[in-house]
């Protein structure tokens, strides 16, 4: 079986909202609930969070939970709220509104008049500028949390030891800090956030002031060591790469709200907006008016201004009359023949091509519309020819109303 | 408004009540100055019976004093803006040599005090008995060159010792340039001097509009040299108008307050014009980003230019110093002295004077006092404006700066007025001056802190609480630690600030509570010149000696480099 | 104003301690003390001289707060020489001249404040003032017999002459020929000593005096002359003769003598015009405090400054030089006596008093302020 189409009944599996009002031929599916067993209690728990600067909102209403073990994403744009989000939980800000708890227990709540102090909630974090002690040694940083801790000599050299031998900077122990490179300061602020083995550890955007293959190589370094330690993290950044490769999950935020979570998968396959789906790679969406007399299969039609038709999936969302699909750029196939099969195939008019690289970017006119597509490297078509394009029904996603 | 997590009650009543503090140092005096510049009735009697504007409406008799003002100052700000942008743009945009080592000799004239500096130049260019002139005539020339008496000749001496927070502002302005901005012109072909005239001083104009705002504020409150240049042809500007006032008999209080707050008002509205201006956003070219400025090769010119500044050294350092040791070492200060004018006698006398000798303790003393728990007072204060997020910090920074927009002589005025009636018995001690001097020197110490203060990266102690520190370990492990150099600098200044200190300490000084730099006016008011150069030279001595011990000491106790 | 008394138990409380002098600034020296007025006993001999005051006590004491008009040598002067026959007391002082001086110590005692124990004064009127506000302490000293009763506050024991200063004319022998220089009071309203002139300032009191009496001989039209000549205004005789030597002014009105002989020996070029009308003069007069911190201590000051000792001091110390009014008093180191002069006094002090408004308006609004 293609691939694909078991990353969809993955998907079909785990997160659909309800199945209940669709009539298709696809494998049932067990009812709402969570997939595997009996559902461990959240380690963080974020509620109703409200941070308001004045009368400025930064963070207008979030709820989110993360398991044990687990890397959640905040994941959005610059001003969206994650940042404050994260240092909410730290204790670093406080809030407006709300209630946070770790473990079950509430750090803040804005209902039972509870703020904990950010160093009495037995979190770690990783900041965007490392924050390394300048005036102490690459050893004394990162023995400073076991120092707070009261924490015997001896003991402290093993574990600092051990911590920067996890993150490959043993030799570098006497060095005065302000003598490291970014690099080497990120590590430092990572073993000196372990070294006390905290639950939690709260990642504040660490790796965006690293150079782009740097911070490939870390991503993966910080993934691998999180699982290896099992901790559960906190993590925000911008960087959508990042985000899909690390986390178990992600929320999107946009204005201090949030717009979806998920799975990096469903996020990227099942996009509930507009934002979501342009915002987590590149999406073409097209909007149009509901044809159900045209429904089949399962699948929905929907007719553009112009009179295009186009056929998708709601995955469970509700069709209004007027509906916006979403479109991956890389779900566009591009043929000089016309392809086999009825539905989703049209002939387009090429605008321009982009030679990328690994990829190319084609600009089309379908109908009088603009889309993207993104084909594997491949000889450039000459603008204004006319070719073919043709798109799988559920590469077709329907985004949920009003959602803009 | 978010703040660091729930604050600890025992923070929030150090924070307030260092705040509290500040407040009453500030307000106590300038209510009573106010009272005073209001009080229409019998002077001899307190509290005052009446109000009015009739002390206000009697200033309309003193245009002259006015003018004097406004002359002296304008032309002192526009020579020490002259002095400043050329030795800022000698020290660091050209690649003359030794460029560190001037920018750091630029601020010895103010060390030296600006009364040592009317001092020296009083002896050098008064018409008859002038140096300068001495030396005019011996060479053939008529009359006198310069009279050093005159309104320019009092505005070359502040120029040149107070002038050089100008140098200091516009020099930080010169650095903080982005090049590229000239870079981008030359690139398009235009000449250097094109690129000056139209990228150069157009970025830099709002910036030197905004020293010039500042340092016309300064001069408008500057006392030292207009006490001893101008007093004796009774050119007058409104702060020796206020301290003769005070000093003659019978004393005029009330007109005296009224001129105080009048000078407060006009200060205060040129420190407000300036933030106006400063804030206006015409600092397009000061980012957060440090930037290495080009260096503009002169070629030849280096040795000119370099010239100048030894010029400037020359004549706002070693003339004085040189002049004053001349000086004192004759019974009666000519130029051309013969043999027998030559003695150690006004040395001598110097020393054995009991005044002198407990003037230069009492001052050490203080100075040591001021600046330890200067930088305890203003560091917490400065924590609290910039760092803490309290509500009504804003109010506190407000008051703290207060005091930057009257004169010292205006403040010690309503000091003196407002501590007499105190129950605790400070007046005539040092407690009152110390009091005094924390005072005036609030906008000083809190700004100098706050410089080092917003320089450590907030991150470094949110870093420490998520690793579980409370705030005395904090601050013990992460905050102090990385702010001592700058602490260590802020004490020094303090230190300094204090020792020169005059306007504020030459009203509140009582007969066990003298200090050097009033006991050398007293002195040149009252013994000769000569006596006068031999403790004022004395007094320079002993000051620059405890500097360096205390750098040297400093240096040892682990600080980092001190600027 | 309502005694201090915790100011009291601290000072007590230091001297027993022997508190170093370091301590000294910081003590707010304020709390008044009760003088122990008591019967008056028999003089005590010490030294050459005799004294009412207990001199054990006074050392026991071991200071004086001193406030005096002289400059700041000659006050330092006075007291090196009282702290030289009596090393146990430590001197300190505050000087200004006689009206800033008067100002100060008014409104401190205004405010409750009592902190000098003796106060010497150029110009005898506020004197008179001060004692008809009661700041003088009454006490009569035995050396008062060998002073004349003019010399005395009447009645005797709050303040006595301890000198007079006497003031003719100066000028600088290189810039002004013979022949130019003044021979009179009226030569120095000369139209060429425009710009050229210095005086002193209205709070001294030999400017006063000087002011009354040439007043009196020329009148009022005088000094409107004399403003023409916009004259410079100084605070002390050192800064006149400091001027003139150097030639910055040319002559002065009010040149005293014993700065004259100061100067001249130190080699300036400037010569000394006794007018034939008379040399001005004031009396600088010393008297004790009332409700001084130190009361034994002052009056030993006032014995020492009346007696034989303390008068040859004040003659013979060159930045005091003063002329002494003691019957016995010997020559002033010069050689002349005070009675070889030709002295100009107010006549009726208490007229002259009475002027002092009219003379500051006219002298400060002459001067500028």
């Amino acid at each position: 079986m293609p691939l694909s189409s078991l990353l969809l009944s993955r998907v079909e599996l785990a997160h659909y909202p309800s199945t209940s009002d669709l009539g298709t031929s696809m494998p049932a599916s067990p009812q709402g609930s969570p997939p595997s067993l009996s559902t461990p209690r959240p380690h963080i728990e974020v509620e109703g969070l409200e941070l308001y600067y004045g009368s400025v909102p930064a963070v207008r209403g979030v709820n989110f939970n993360v398991m044990p073990g687990e890397q959640l994403t905040l994941l959005g744009p610059s001003g969206c709220g994650k940042t404050t989000t994260l240092r909410a939980v730290a204790g670093l800000e406080q809030p407006t509104a709300g209630e946070i708890r770790i473990d079950g227990l509430p750090v803040f709540s804005s209902a039972r008049k509870i703020n904990v102090r950010a160093e009495k909630r037995g979190l770690s974090m990783v900041f965007q500028s490392y924050a390394i002690w300048p005036h102490m040694t690459v050893f004394d940083n990162v023995a400073y949390g076991l120092q707070v801790r009261k924490v015997g000599g001896p003991e402290i050299k093993d574990k600092v030891d051990r911590a920067l031998e996890m993150v490959q900077m043993r030799e570098f122990g006497g060095r005065r800090a302000s003598q490291l490179s970014g690099g080497q300061q990120q590590r430092v602020a990572l073993a000196r956030a372990f070294v006390f083995q905290p639950s939690v550890l709260l990642f504040d955007e660490p790796l965006s002031n690293l150079d782009a293959k740097l911070r490939a190589d870390m991503r993966i370094e910080l993934r691998d060591l999180q699982h290896r330690l099992g901790i559960t993290s906190l993590y925000v950044t911008h960087d959508l790469e990042e985000a899909l490769a690390m986390s178990d999950r992600i929320v999107v935020m946009r204005d201090g709200l949030v717009e979806q979570t998920g799975t990096p998968d469903e996020i990227y396959s099942l996009p509930h907006s507009e934002f979501v789906a342009d915002f987590i790679g590149s999406a073409n969406l097209i909007r149009g008016h509901h044809r159900p007399d045209l429904d089949c299969d399962g699948l929905t039609a929907l007719e553009t201004a112009t009179g295009q038709l186009i056929y998708g999936m709601a995955y469970g969302r509700k069709a209004g009359p007027e509906m916006t699909v979403s479109v991956r750029t890389v779900h566009l196939r591009i043929s000089q023949e016309r392809p086999a099969g009825e539905r989703n195939v049209w002939p387009v008019k090429i605008e321009k091509t982009v030679f990328q690289g690994d990829f190319s970017q084609i600009h089309l006119y379908w109908g009088d519309q603009r889309l993207v597509a993104r084909c594997a490297a491949m000889e450039p078509i000459a603008a204004g020819r006319d070719v073919y394009m043709a798109v799988e029904p559920r590469r077709v996603v329907l985004l949920s109303p009003g959602n803009r | 408004m978010g703040s660091m997590g729930s604050w600890f009650s025992a923070q929030k009543v150090a924070g307030y009540g260092v705040a509290a503090i500040a407040a009453v140092l500030v307000l106590y005096p300038v209510y009573f100055l106010l009272q005073a510049a209001f009080d229409v009735g019998d002077p001899q009697i307190r509290p005052p019976t009446a109000y009015g504007l009739d002390n206000f409406s009697s200033l309309l008799q003193y245009p002259q004093i006015m003018l004097n003002t406004l002359m002296v100052s304008l032309a002192a700000t526009v020579m020490a803006l002259m002095f400043g942008s050329l030795m800022a743009w000698i020290l660091t945009r050209t690649n003359v040599p030794g460029r560190r080592l001037f920018e750091q000799l630029m601020a010895v004239p103010y060390y030296l005090t600006p009364l040592l500096g009317a001092l020296a130049w009083s002896l050098l260019g008064q018409p008859e008995s002038g140096f300068i002139n001495g030396i005019w005539r011996a060479f053939g020339g008529e009359g006198h060159l310069i009279d050093i008496n005159t309104p320019y000749g009092i505005a070359w001496v502040m120029a040149l010792f107070e002038g050089s927070v100008a140098f200091v502002m516009i020099a930080a302005l010169m650095k903080s340039m982005d090049p590229s901005l000239e870079e981008a012109s030359q690139v398009i072909g235009a000449s250097r001097i094109r690129t000056i005239m139209q990228i150069t001083l157009p970025l830099v104009t709002p910036g030197i509009l905004g020293a010039a705002i500042f340092v016309f504020a300064e001069m408008l409150g500057s006392f030292a040299v207009a006490l001893v240049l101008g007093l004796p042809t009774r050119y007058y500007v409104i702060t020796t108008a206020i301290y003769q006032m005070i000093q003659q008999y019978p004393p005029k209080i009330q007109v005296a307050a009224a001129m105080g707050a009048s000078l407060f008002a006009v200060m205060w509205a040129m420190l407000y014009a300036y933030r106006r201006v400063v804030i206006s956003g015409s600092y397009v070219t000061i980012t957060g980003k440090a930037f290495r400025p080009r260096l503009l090769d002169v070629g030849r010119l280096r040795y000119v230019l370099l010239s100048i500044c030894l010029l400037y050294l020359f004549v706002a350092v070693i003339l004085p110093l040189g002049t004053l040791f001349f000086a004192s070492l004759q019974k009666i200060a000519v130029v051309f002295p013969t043999a027998e004018n030559f003695t150690l006698d006004n040395f001598r006398t110097a020393m054995a004077m009991n005044a002198v000798r407990s003037a230069l303790s009492n001052s050490l003393l203080l100075a040591f006092g001021t600046a330890t728990i200067g930088i305890v007072l203003m560091g917490l204060l400065a924590w609290l404006i910039y760092r803490s997020r309290l509500p009504g910090s804003g109010l506190i920074e407000y008051i703290v700066m207060f005091p930057q927009a009257v004169p010292r002589l205006v403040f010690a005025f309503g000091l003196m007025w407002a501590w007499v009636v105190f129950p605790i018995p400070i007046y005539a001690t040092l407690w009152l001056l110390l009091i005094a001097y924390l005072t005036v020197f609030l906008p000083l110490g809190v700004r100098t802190i706050a410089g080092v203060i917003l320089q450590i990266d907030k991150s470094l102690e949110e870093c420490a609480q998520m690793c579980g520190a409370s705030w005395a370990f904090r601050a013990r492990t992460v905050t102090i630690p990385l702010l001592r150099p700058g602490l260590v600098a802020a004490w020094l200044l303090l230190f300094i600030a204090s020792v020169r200190e005059l306007g504020a300490s030459i009203l509140l000084m009582g007969p066990h509570s003298k200090v050097i730099t009033p006991s050398i006016v007293e002195s040149w008011f009252g013994t000769s010149s000569e006596l006068t150069a031999a403790l004022a030279l004395i007094q320079t001595l002993v000051v620059a000696l405890a500097i360096i011990v205390l750098v040297v000491v400093t240096r040892r106790v682990g600080a980092l480099s001190v600027d | 104003m309502a005694e201090l008394r915790h100011g009291n138990l601290t000072r007590r409380r230091m001297l027993k301690a022997g508190t170093g002098a370091i301590a000294l600034p910081f003590l707010g020296i304020a709390a008044p003390n009760l003088l122990a007025q008591g019967v008056s006993k028999s003089p005590t001999n010490v030294l050459d001289f005799t004294t009412n005051a207990d001199v054990a006590k006074a050392e026991q004491e071991g200071q004086l707060v001193f406030y005096c008009h002289e400059n700041e040598a000659g006050t330092a002067g006075i007291m090196e020489g009282f702290n030289k026959d009596f090393p146990k007391i430590k001197t300190s002082y505050v000087r200004a001249q006689t009206g800033a001086l008067y100002n100060k110590i008014l409104s401190e005692r205004a405010a409750g404040r009592f902190d000098v124990d003796v106060i010497q004064l150029s110009d005898i009127a506020p004197a008179f003032d001060f004692r008809r506000k009661g700041g003088y302490e009454h006490y009569v000293s035995p050396e008062s017999s060998a002073y004349k009763k003019d010399h005395l506050s009447e009645p005797n024991g709050y303040f006595f002459w301890t000198g007079v200063d006497p003031a003719g004319i100066a000028y600088n022998s290189e810039k002004v020929a013979v022949s130019d220089a003044p021979k009179g009071w009226k030569d120095i309203l000369d139209p060429r000593w425009k710009g050229k002139i210095s005086c002193k300032i209205s709070a001294s009191g030999l400017q006063f005096v000087q002011w009354y009496t040439l007043r009196k001989i020329y009148g009022d039209g005088y000094w409107k002359e004399f403003a023409k000549l916009q004259p410079r205004a100084f605070d002390s005789r050192v800064q006149l003769f400091d001027r003139l030597s150097k030639g910055d002014d040319m002559i002065t009105a009010i040149g005293e003598y014993p700065a004259y002989f100061l100067f001249k020996s130190k080699g300036a070029k400037v010569e000394f015009v006794a007018p034939p009308d008379g040399l001005v003069s004031t009396p600088l007069v010393v008297g004790a405090v009332s409700r001084a911190p130190h009361p034994e201590a002052s009056k030993l000051f006032v014995d020492w400054a009346m007696s034989k000792r303390g008068q040859a001091w004040y003659q013979s110390n060159p930045n005091l030089y003063y002329g002494s009014v003691r019957t016995d008093a010997p020559a002033m180191p010069t050689g002349v006596k005070l009675s070889d002069f030709k002295l100009l006094y107010p006549s009726d002090w208490d007229e002259y008093a009475s002027q002092s408004a009219t003379f500051l308006k006219e002298w400060n609004s002459m001067l500028g302020l």
